[in-house]
């Protein structure tokens, strides 16, 4: 492991490399700060930038961008209430209320070092856990692989949200669906039209680049929220003391401490991530707080601020385990640098930890370094870096625009791909307008191939039999769990229903 | 009657579902196919199917939460902005090869900053111009991208007799 570190610490402290953590970390925040993109967009933005880097820098960078973004969302959400990602809205039911009672700076002091304590100790988890796991994970089979990226594709589904699993799997299916289009293995054309710009299927940068970048840009347009007076307020720069009392720190060192290792364990958990992990350290923390604390949150307490920010960036240091690991990404986040590293032509997962120990090493060290960056950039610089909130509308979109449709048009160098673009972000406008989550359709368009793949050698190595599934104990396993997840909701849902309906036939015999 | 938009999804996944399975008929099949496991076919007869079922099951299961009218989410929305926009990308996309990189890119940001409503002639063309050659000049001269000249160019070249 000693020799892991020294390999990742000497490519991460390159001189290219350090400044793909400062670039990213400043993009990501600046991207995260904006109502409407989130870090799936930051990340895609950048895709194109990184093709030119090796693997490690490219990865760097986008790691960067993905706390640097997390971080970012916080500052709105305090600064106006306006949650630039869906895993600091947490973060804005206490940010926001001391912002408005004048203590914004203390709020974002509390905010950035709470995601950095989060981050560095989810970090230190990382740094043991991946290699134990990737170690354990160099005995799987196709079979287990088959059956994780089912476990996986399923559990982004569960953590849809109320009422939403099937709504989620569905789209898991479309973006099933999508990854059939092209040459299949043995060269057969499958939905290509005869056309051959879809030969090759169709490409996940662009994808990527409609559903995220383009459609939440094009969002903004099509609801348009005026500026806020908090909007104009904190781009002046007038954000109170920074300072923090040490029987605050005092008292916020053990919320930092159990948020980390919640968030870091949620993040693990294929599916759930850094909007999960914010929510429930925030109910965590709420049922921990005595009586009277129990009052202020909601209202500007510093622990209700505190925990959703820990928890948030420990998560996303976490969901990078599965990734790096198995190759499997939990969110739809890493399914973006998922695709990305496959496109550098780098195989995430177990293999990763052998055969590419700079790429594997030098990511998790960068999130040390960006954590740091992170604190000693940001937290100086917050009252500028604010002000950013008040660039017009009308500039910023065109730029977000642009930026995604030349992304996409460098890596190809054929213009039909933009009128692709647009037709896709048409369709994820549409689907979003509809409440329609599209990361799920991410997750299975990236894993779609490789699930086939493995699904294919696992069926030509048992003679065509799928007893693969419950043969292979690992395998069963990971398929048992698939079933209490996929079918947990179900039987919920029918309980709820029966319930409800119980309900009405006693009140209308009452 | 009114249609929520989780049932009208599920109405456009179950026509989706539908077509994607029709459609699977079409992939050729290999004569080693009849005694491969697992064809080309395979995966998408059990995509077109599952979907098919589910979106099937998401529109007859009672509606869980809201059950406002799904057209009322397209109403009251900036469509003649986002369209505008929506078609100065396909232009943009259309004019690409044509025109080449800078004034394809000063175009589109010009009249993409003027429909969101900026007026200021200085601040539109203060945006456009710069950002454009900014951008050629990191991509070809930084990064060494070579960004092919548009038809216009070489156009206007054979025109004044400079090649």
């Amino acid at each position: 492991m000693l020799d892991g570190i020294l390999t990742g610490l000497s490519t991460a402290v390159t001189p290219i490399n350090l400044l793909m953590v400062f670039v990213g970390c400043f993009a990501g925040t600046f991207i995260g700060m904006l109502p409407g993109l989130g870090p799936i967009s930051a990340i895609a933005l950048m895709i194109p930038i990184t093709y030119g880097f090796d693997p490690s820098t490219g990865m760097i960078l986008m790691a960067g961008v993905y706390y640097g973004a997390i971080f970012g969302g916080s500052t709105s959400s305090i600064l106006i209430n306006a949650p630039g990602v869906a895993g600091t809205v947490a973060t804005a039911f206490d940010g926001y209320p001391l912002a408005k009672q004048g203590h914004a700076g203390k709020a974002l002091a509390i905010a950035a070092y709470s995601s950095f304590s989060g981050g560095t100790i989810a970090a230190i988890f990382l740094l043991i856990a991946a290699p134990a796991l990737a170690s354990v994970a160099l005995s799987f089979q196709s079979a287990d692989y088959f059956a994780l990226m089912i476990l996986g594709l399923t559990a982004v589904s569960a953590f849809a949200g109320k009422g939403k699993f099937l709504i989620a799997i569905l789209m898991t299916m479309l973006g099933l669906m999508l990854s059939t289009i092209g040459q299949d293995q043995s060269g057969i054309q499958r939905f290509t039209f005869g056309a051959i710009d879809l030969i090759d299927g169709l490409s996940f940068l662009l994808l990527a680049m409609a559903t995220f970048a383009l459609s939440e840009a094009l969002m903004v347009v099509l609801k348009p929220e005026a500026t806020s007076k908090e909007a104009e307020k904190a781009t002046k720069g007038d954000l109170g003391s920074m300072k923090i009392t040490k029987e605050e720190v005092k008292d916020l060192a053990p919320v930092v401490a159990r948020s980390s290792v919640l968030g870091f364990f949620i993040g693990v958990l294929p599916g759930a991530g850094a909007t999960i992990a914010s929510f429930l350290a925030y109910g965590m923390e709420r049922n921990f707080a005595s009586a009277k604390e129990k009052l202020k949150f909601g209202k500007g307490s510093l622990r209700g601020l505190a925990a959703p920010e820990t928890a948030n960036n420990a998560a996303s240091s976490g969901s990078f385990v599965p990734l790096l690991t198995l190759g499997i990404p939990g969110s739809g986040t890493t399914a973006v640098m998922l695709g990305a590293l496959i496109s550098y032509g780098v195989q995430p997962g177990p293999r990763l930890f052998v055969e590419n120990p700079a790429v594997f090493w030098s990511v998790i060290i960068s999130m040390y370094i960006g954590n740091i960056i992170l604190l000693v950039l940001n937290l100086p610089l917050i009252p500028y870096i604010a002000r950013l909130l008040a660039l017009p509308k009308q500039i910023l979109t065109p730029m977000i625009l642009f930026f995604s449709l030349i992304g996409v048009y460098l890596v190809s160098a054929n213009t039909i791909d933009i009128q692709i673009m647009v037709l896709v972000a048409i369709i994820a406008i549409f689907l979003r307008l509809i409440d329609f989550p599209l990361a799920p359709m991410l997750l299975g368009f990236i894993l779609g191939g490789l699930m086939e793949d493995n699904l294919r050698r696992a069926l030509d190595i048992y003679d065509g039999e799928i007893s693969f599934m419950w043969e292979r104990p690992l395998t069963a396993s990971i398929l048992a769990i698939t079933a209490v997840i996929l079918f947990a909701p179900m039987i919920k849902g029918l309980i709820d229903i029966r319930r409800n309906k119980a309900l009405k036939v006693n009140d209308g015999e009452g | 009657m009114t249609l929520s938009k989780e049932k009208a999804g599920a109405l456009c996944f179950l026509v989706v579902a539908i077509a994607y399975g029709y459609m699977t008929g079409d992939i050729p099949s290999l004569p080693s196919d009849k005694f491969a496991p697992m064809t080309a076919s395979t995966l998408p007869t059990f995509l077109a199917w599952i979907t098919g079922v589910l979106s099937f099951l998401l529109l007859i299961l009672p509606q869980r939460g809201e059950t406002d009218d799904f057209l009322s989410v397209f109403k009251g929305l900036n469509w003649i902005r986002t369209f505008t926009l929506l078609a100065l990308m396909v232009a943009y996309g259309a004019s690409f090869n044509w025109l080449g990189f800078n004034l394809a890119t000063i175009l589109f940001l010009t009249a993409s900053v003027y429909v969101l409503g900026e007026r200021r002639w200085k601040v539109i063309l203060l945006t456009s111009i710069p950002v454009t050659l900014a951008f050629w000049f990191i991509l070809t001269k930084l990064l060494e991208i070579t960004l092919r000249e548009g038809e216009l160019y070489f156009t206007v070249i054979n025109l004044l007799g400079l090649n």
